[in-house]
C-alpha cells in the first residue's frame, strides 16, 4: 500500500468532530455523511489500510466522488490533508483506466501533445469544450517580453495547461498587461505540466516527473517570482511539489526554491500597482472563488482590487464567492450530473448579481462556469488579467 | 448481531429507497460521533419529514428495532452512536426554518436546520440566536435541543434549554405531540418541552423547535488578561460577575493549554501564566463601554500582568484565535482528545481545577484545562490514543474521578455535552438510585419498548 501507508498517521490525527461536513460541495448534494470527509477518510482506512472492508464498487464510487476542492481541509480544524489522503488511496485501487492514464501522459510531456491527444480531446467535445489552441500557448510566446519603459519587476510565467490549450487569452492578457505596468516577463521553453492533474488520479509518479523537469527549467532563473494564472497549478507548484518528492530526492532543494518564488498573478499585480490607469469599461462584474485559494491569503483579495481600479466597472460580490462551481479540474467530465447539480446555485447566484463579466482565476471553474451560464445569457467568464487587458 | 431479516425492504416500503442504507461502506460514515466508539448499524434512513419518521418509528416499535437519532454527529458524550441492529435516524434533511416571528421574538425550525445557519438567518432580521456550541457551523437545532447544548455565550445568556419556547416531537408508537408555542408565558400542564429538552434521544424524536430570540445586541468588545497566578484570576471572575459587568464570554485557558496553543500558532502568547482570561461584553455601546472599563480596571487590580482590548472586530478575531485554535492545537499533541464538561458553582472554578490537576497526575494522563470559566463549564481536554487500551482504561477512570469531583463541589457531570453513554455509569452519583429511578419511569411512559436510543443517559437502556 505504497503513498497511502505514510498517509495513515494522517488519518489517525483526525478528531471526527465532523466540521468538514459542512464544506463538502458533494455532502451537500447527496446528504449522506458517507460523501463528506469524515466518512470518506474512515472508509480509505477500512477499506484500504485495515482491509476490514472489502473493495467494492460503492467503496470506489465514493472514493471517486471527491472533488478534491480542499474545502473540508479548508476548513478541519487540523487541517488534514483528505484530498492526499483521496489521491494516494485512488492509486491503491486497481484497474485504472489505461486511456486516461494515457492521456495523462501525453498532457504531461507536453511535446507529445499531437494528433492522438488533440483527436481523444477533441472526442469530449460532446462536453462543448472549446476548440484546442493551435498552436499552444507555449508555443506562440517569446522567451521574454520586455516593457517599452523602465522595468520594476521581473517574473518567470508558467503556463499551465488550461491556458496552454483552452485559454491562450488569459496567458496573451498577463503578458500584455505585464509589460505594459513594467514587468518583464520571462517564458522559459520546454514547460510540462504542473502535475496536479496526475495526482488527482494518484499517479504520483507521473506527477513527480512533471514537478521535476518544472523545478530544473525554473530553479536557475534569476526572477523575482514565478507567476502563475492558475489557481490549482499555484497549489500544486506552491504546496504539493515539497510533499510529493521524497527527502533524498536530487530535484528536492530545486523545486522547494520554485515554490519559494511561486505567486499568483493576480494577486502579484493588484501588490505592485498599475503604473497606467487602464480603460473605462462600463460594465457590472464579480468574481468567484476558486477552490484553491488556500494557498496564498491575498489570492482572493485581488480581483476585486483589480476590477476597482477598471474605471466604469461596477463591482458586485457574489453572495457566496466561495461556493464551489462542481468543476473540480476535469471531475465533472466523469460526473456530469453531481457537477450540475453542484452548479446550480453559483449560476443563480451569479445571475442575480446582474454582471456581465464573471472574473475567477481558475480554467476549469472558467470552462464550466461559462457552459452552466451559455452563450446566449451574455455572461462571459474570464480571467481578471483578460479582463484588466481589454480596458488597457 | 445477525442482520435484521427484510430490513431494508421494509424501510424501503416506508421511504424513497435512496434514503434506506444498508450497505456496511454507508454504514461506516454513521458508526461514530466524534467520541472514540465505531459500532455499525444496521440501517440507516434520511427521512423529509414527520410522516416518514412516524412511519419508521411505528414499524420499529412494533419490532423492538433500536432507533438512534442523528444530527451531525458531533456528540462529544457519545449520545450519537448507534447500536448494534439499530437504526439511526439521519435528520438533516428536515432543514426548514419555517418561520422568523420578529412580533413575537421567536422563530420556528425543523430538526435538522444548522444552527449557524439559523443565526445568521436572525441575524439579518436584526435579532439574536444566542446558544453558541463549538460545532455551530455544522451541528443541528435538534441536536442542540437534545442535549441542552451550550457555549461561551452560555454565562450571559444560558444556554439551549433557556431558548425552547415549544416543541414538536414524534412518540415511539409514530405519535405527534406538540407543547408550547408563541406565548412567553405557560403555565399549562407538565412542561413537555423542557422535559424533551436535553432527553438526548431517549423519550421521542424532536422534529420541531419553536426558540425564542432576543433583539441583536448593536456593539460588543473583546479584551485579553493575563494572569501569573490562578486564584486571583478566579476571584477576579467571581467579582466582576457580582458588580453586574455582564460578560458575554468569560472563557479559561490554563498554562498546559496556553502553551499547547503557542506550539501551535506562535503568536507570542507568555508560557509562564498560569491562566489566560478571553472576555466579551456585548450590548448598547455606553453599557459595552462602561464595561470593558470595569473588566480592565479589576484585571488590573487582581494582578493581570497584561490587558489587552481589541480595537476593533479585526483585532477581536485575532484575540479569538487562540481560543478557536485550542481543538486543533491539543490534537497535535495526541490522536485522541477527550473533551470533558464537568461544572461547578463559578466560585468553586480554583478548586476544580487544582482537582482535576490531582487527578490528572495519580492517573497519569496529561489534561490540559479550558473552559468557560464565567460559568463554571470546565472543558478538561483529556489527551488519550483510543489505540491504547490501557491508556483509554486511565483516561475513563479520569473522566470517572473529574465526575465525582465536581458534584463534590456542587456542581453536576455534564454542563453542555449530555450524558451519553461516557457518563452513563455516573448518573446514580448525581441523582441517587431514586432520582435515576424516577426517570426510568418517565423514560417508560414515552417510550414501552424501549427503542429510543438505549444505552445513553442510562447504562442499560
Amino acid at each position: 500500500m505504497p503513498d497511502l501507508k505514510d498517509l495513515a498517521a494522517e488519518i489517525d490525527r483526525c478528531s471526527q468532530c465532523n466540521f468538514c461536513l459542512a464544506a463538502c460541495p458533494v455532502y451537500r448534494e447527496d446528504r449522506l455523511e458517507s460523501s463528506g470527509a469524515r466518512g470518506r477518510i474512515n472508509l480509505v482506512k477500512a477499506a484500504l489500510l485495515d482491509q476490514t472492508l472489502p473493495v467494492s464498487g460503492r467503496v470506489r464510487e465514493l472514493i471517486d466522488r471527491c472533488l478534491l476542492c480542499t474545502n473540508c481541509v479548508q476548513t478541519c480544524p487540523a487541517s488534514i490533508r483528505v484530498d492526499d489522503i483521496v489521491a494516494a488511496a485512488r492509486a491503491n485501487l486497481p484497474n485504472r483506466n489505461p486511456a486516461e492514464r494515457m492521456l495523462l501522459r501525453r498532457l504531461l510531456d507536453r511535446r507529445a501533445v499531437s494528433g492522438v491527444v488533440g483527436s481523444l480531446l477533441k472526442g469530449l467535445n460532446l462536453f462543448n469544450l472549446p476548440s484546442l489552441a493551435n498552436p499552444p500557448l507555449q508555443q506562440r510566446l517569446p522567451a521574454a517580453v520586455r516593457p517599452d519603459g523602465p522595468v520594476s519587476a521581473r517574473v518567470a510565467y508558467f503556463v499551465g495547461c488550461g491556458v496552454n490549450y483552452l485559454y491562450p487569452d488569459t496567458g496573451e492578457a498577463l503578458v500584455k498587461v505585464f509589460s505594459a505596468n513594467g514587468v518583464e516577463v520571462v517564458i522559459p521553453a520546454g514547460q510540462q505540466c504542473c502535475g496536479l492533474p496526475a495526482l488527482a488520479r494518484g499517479d504520483k509518479e507521473m506527477a513527480r516527473e512533471a514537478v521535476r523537469a518544472n523545478a530544473a527549467l525554473f530553479a536557475p532563473l534569476d526572477v523575482d517570482a514565478v507567476v502563475t494564472d492558475c489557481t490549482s497549478c499555484g497549489y500544486m507548484l506552491k504546496v504539493q511539489v515539497t510533499a510529493l518528492l521524497p527527502p533524498d530526492d536530487p530535484a528536492l532543494p530545486a523545486a522547494q526554491a520554485v515554490a519559494g518564488r511561486i505567486v499568483e498573478a493576480t494577486e502579484f499585480l493588484a501588490a505592485l500597482g498599475l503604473q497606467r490607469q487602464p480603460r473605462t469599461q462600463a460594465v457590472t462584474v464579480t468574481y468567484h472563488v476558486p477552490c484553491h485559494r488556500h494557498w496564498s491569503a491575498a489570492l482572493a483579495d485581488a480581483p476585486p482590487k483589480i476590477a476597482a481600479l477598471v474605471p466604469g466597472a461596477r463591482f458586485v460580490p457574489l453572495r457566496e464567492p466561495r461556493r464551489c462551481c462542481g468543476a473540480g479540474g476535469a471531475f465533472f467530465l466523469s460526473h456530469r450530473e453531481l457537477s450540475a447539480s453542484i452548479r446550480g446555485p453559483k449560476i443563480e447566484d451569479i445571475v442575480a448579481t446582474g454582471a456581465q463579466v464573471v472574473l475567477t482565476q481558475c480554467p476549469a471553474c472558467r470552462y464550466f462556469l461559462q457552459e452552466g451560464l451559455g452563450t446566449e445569457s451574455g455572461v462571459r467568464v474570464m480571467h481578471p488579467l483578460a479582463f484588466l487587458a481589454g480596458g488597457c | 448481531m445477525p442482520p435484521i431479516s427484510g430490513l431494508y425492504r421494509d424501510l424501503a416500503g416506508l421511504l424513497d429507497r435512496r434514503r434506506v442504507l444498508t450497505g456496511r461502506e454507508d454504514l461506516l460514515a454513521y458508526a461514530n460521533d466524534a467520541t472514540p466508539a465505531r459500532v455499525l448499524p444496521a440501517a440507516v434512513v434520511v427521512p423529509v419529514d414527520g410522516a416518514e419518521i412516524a412511519a419508521v418509528l411505528r414499524y420499529a416499535d412494533r419490532r423492538c428495532i433500536p432507533v438512534v437519532p442523528r444530527g451531525a454527529g458531533t456528540s462529544l458524550s457519545g449520545g450519537a452512536t448507534p447500536l448494534p441492529g439499530s437504526i439511526v435516524l439521519d435528520l438533516k434533511r428536515l432543514d426548514r426554518i419555517v418561520e422568523i416571528d420578529k412580533a413575537n421574538l421567536m422563530a420556528v425550525v425543523e430538526c435538522g436546520v444548522v444552527t449557524q445557519r439559523f443565526q445568521a438567518a436572525v441575524e439579518d432580521v436584526g435579532l439574536f440566536y444566542p446558544p453558541d456550541p463549538q460545532s455551530l457551523s455544522v451541528c443541528t437545532m435538534g441536536g442542540n435541543v437534545a442535549t441542552r447544548a451550550g457555549g461561551p455565550r452560555g454565562v450571559k445568556y444560558g444556554t439551549t434549554k433557556d431558548y425552547v419556547l415549544g416543541l414538536e416531537a414524534v412518540l415511539p408508537d409514530g405519535s405527534l405531540t406538540g407543547y408550547g408555542g408563541k406565548s412567553v408565558k405557560m403555565s399549562s400542564g407538565y412542561d413537555l418541552a423542557r422535559l424533551l429538552t436535553g432527553s438526548e434521544g431517549t423519550l421521542a424524536v424532536i422534529t420541531r423547535i419553536m426558540a425564542r430570540l432576543l433583539p441583536l445586541p448593536p456593539a460588543r468588545q473583546t479584551m485579553l488578561a493575563i494572569f501569573p497566578e490562578l486564584d486571583p484570576a478566579a476571584q477576579c471572575v467571581a467579582d466582576l460577575m457580582a458588580e453586574g459587568a455582564g460578560p458575554c464570554a468569560l472563557e479559561l485557558l490554563d498554562r498546559v493549554l496556553v502553551n499547547c496553543i503557542e506550539d501551535f500558532l506562535h503568536m507570542g502568547l507568555p508560557r509562564e501564566v498560569e491562566a489566560l482570561l478571553l472576555i466579551e461584553v456585548d450590548g448598547y455601546p455606553a453599557q459595552v463601554e462602561r464595561d470593558s472599563r470595569l473588566i480592565e480596571d479589576l484585571c488590573r487590580r487582581y494582578g493581570s500582568r497584561e490587558v489587552t482590548v481589541a480595537a476593533d472586530a479585526k483585532e477581536a478575531e485575532s484575540l479569538w484565535r487562540a481560543r478557536r485554535a485550542l481543538l486543533p492545537a491539543v490534537s497535535l499533541r495526541a490522536p485522541t482528545v477527550l473533551t470533558e464538561d464537568a461544572t461547578v458553582p463559578r466560585s468553586r472554578v480554583p478548586e476544580m481545577v487544582r482537582a482535576i490537576r490531582r487527578i490528572a497526575r495519580a492517573n497519569q494522563v496529561e489534561v490540559g484545562v479550558c473552559g468557560h470559566a464565567g460559568d463554571g463549564n470546565l472543558h478538561p481536554a483529556i489527551l488519550a490514543d483510543r489505540r491504547d487500551p490501557e491508556l483509554m482504561g486511565r483516561v475513563a477512570r479520569t473522566v470517572a474521578e473529574i465526575g465525582r469531583e465536581a458534584l463534590k463541589l456542587g456542581g453536576t457531570l455534564s454542563g453542555e455535552h449530555g450524558i451519553g453513554t461516557h457518563k452513563a455509569a455516573y448518573l446514580e452519583w448525581e441523582f441517587g438510585p431514586p432520582g435515576v429511578e424516577l426517570m426510568r419511569r418517565i423514560k417508560k411512559a414515552f417510550d414501552p419498548n424501549g427503542i429510543m436510543n438505549p444505552g445513553k443517559i442510562f447504562t442499560d437502556g
